[in-house]
């Protein structure tokens, strides 16, 4: 792919999203949605552009921040180290597999006022949801990249004498780090909704209050500011992830 | 045999730990696992919660439906043609991370608080993996069997149908999955928000008003509806693409 064919479909890309904002704008200025329930754009991005600089905003993206980055690094480490321990060893297997098979499909929003009575209403309740939500795919991603090394990968490291030990950190890690990745991509994603909507039910902080704060006093405005900010996070860490990624990556084919 | 009832014994061994914890604990807000399953039969047995449980289940299944049928096209449109792919790909981007259920209060704001919102919101929730896995799946197919459709004559709908559907249908019953929790998840989020029906209402009211074995009785139920959906969709799964089971059930050999 050439320079020019990104910057086209770049554009190609634009042209939605544009579209979406000027189906907006036009609802407003025909008057069919009332500005109180649909403010215009314009209103919505130079709040959005003042919140940003203030604050006390600031300190509500930096709530939701911690707790998703706490609880999605949880997640992370636990889920790659069960993921790894289930693919290796057929005990470890036979009790996580069915403990996994009954706790992944559960939702896990349900057990939010099951961790609000146990640990409270403060960050823990927060970052113990993103990680049971963020565990799973993460967990499942790593099991199935770990299984499917090749045998032959493995065969060779041990005909060139290396330990068992190492062979799990030297081979069966690298040659899984592609599913692994994109698990962490999709407990990422995860991470973001759920924070955001632990923060909804009880919060005293952080961008999901300030959604409801603002729905509870009618603003209409604030109550986008949050939203297109959480998609903004949710981008830039993708993004971010995006980089870790092809550093990770750099000696694989295509990744 | 093992395999059948281990998941059983998961089940069992996780309400065991539940038991000793809350035995432990001796916390008011946590009642044994026991208590919890007691009450399970008056939650059940009251005509209003199981007409609140039938109206979530009819929203999931309407929004969850729509979803699919509208997802599954898409994605492997995107997934065959680069335009169409580069025309939407940033749109789907800046709308992944925005949890669905925050748009609860403003599309209440246009829509009410009826079927209607509820049912969108768990539509939006779904339809992004199911157009995620559709997309990722229409792009792995195999150029030499489209080739080959090609050269016997099939138009390009017929290649999508005949070729490009059933060779990408592991992915997209992945995303299915997926989806199909995140219904859930939705669903109860967006009954927590709008309080007027269904399980999500009970659970949350229940929380408010300190009846908390009722809290638990419903998280127990809830995490059952999620297990016993995943468990029906998973043999559906399984009889659909049986001919691409991945074999990873051996465990690696090393140790």
């Amino acid at each position: 792919m050439n320079g020019r064919a990104i910057t086209s479909d770049l554009l190609l890309g634009m042209i939605p999203i544009v579209l979406l904002v000027a189906l907006w704008q036009a609802l407003v200025s025909f008057g069919y949605a009332p500005v109180t329930l649909l403010p215009p754009p314009g209103q919505v991005f130079s709040r959005m552009a003042q919140q940003l600089l203030s604050t006390t905003f600031q300190q509500e993206i930096a709530a939701t921040l911690f707790r998703l980055f706490a609880g999605f690094s949880i997640a992370t480490v636990l889920g790659v180290t069960i993921g790894l321990a289930a693919a290796v060893n057929p005990a470890v297997n036979a009790v996580v597999r069915p403990i996994v098979r009954v706790l992944a499909p559960l939702p896990k929003v349900a057990l939010y006022p099951a961790l609000l009575l146990l640990v409270g209403f403060g960050h823990q309740s927060k970052i113990l949801l993103v990680t049971f939500d963020a565990l799973f795919p993460i967990l499942l991603a790593t099991y199935y990249g770990a299984s499917t090394v090749e045998q032959k990968l493995i065969w060779s490291a041990m005909a060139a004498g290396t330990p068992p030990r190492e062979i799990l950190f030297k081979v069966v890690l690298p040659a899984a780090a592609p599913s692994i990745l994109t698990g962490c991509r999709i407990g990422l994603v995860i991470s973001c909704i759920v924070v955001f909507l632990a923060e909804m039910i009880t919060s005293t902080d952080g961008l999901g209050h300030a959604l409801v704060t603002a729905a509870r006093t009618f603003q209409a405005v604030d109550m986008f500011v949050p939203l297109i900010t959480i998609s903004l996070v949710g981008l830039i860490l993708n993004g971010l992830l995006e980089l870790v990624r092809s550093y990770l990556l750099r000696g694989f084919p295509e990744a | 045999m093992i395999r059948r009832i281990a998941p059983l014994l998961a089940c069992l061994g996780l309400l065991v730990a539940w038991q000793l914890a809350s035995l432990a604990l001796k916390n008011d807000s946590f009642p044994t696992a026991l208590e919890a399953i007691r009450a399970i039969p008056a939650v059940l047995g009251d005509k209003d919660s199981l007409v609140n449980f039938g109206a979530s289940l009819r929203r999931m299944a309407i929004g969850f439906a729509a979803a699919v049928v509208i997802s599954i096209p898409l994605g492997l449109l995107m997934g065959r043609s680069r335009a169409v792919a580069s025309f939407f790909n940033p749109l789907l981007m800046v709308i992944y991370p925005v949890p669905k259920a925050a748009l609860m209060p403003i599309i209440m704001l246009w829509l009410g608080v009826g079927d209607l919102s509820k049912t969108l919101v768990i539509f939006l929730g779904v339809s992004l993996p199911v157009i995620y896995h559709s997309f990722e799946g229409a792009k792995a197919v195999e150029e030499k069997m489209l080739w080959s459709g090609a050269a016997m004559g099939l138009s390009a709908v017929q290649r999508l149908v005949r070729i490009v559907l059933p060779a990408a249908l592991p992915e997209i019953l992945t995303g299915c999955r997926t989806g199909l929790v995140l219904a859930l998840i939705t669903m109860i989020t967006s009954e927590m928000i709008a309080r007027q029906s269904g399980a999500g209402n009970i659970l949350f009211n229940a929380l408010d008003m300190g009846q908390y074995d009722t809290v638990f009785a419903m998280i127990i139920i809830v995490g059952a509806m999620g297990i016993v959906l995943d468990a029906l969709f998973e043999r559906l799964r399984a009889r659909l693409v049986r001919w691409s089971e991945p074999q990873f059930d051996i465990p690696l050999s090393f140790s």
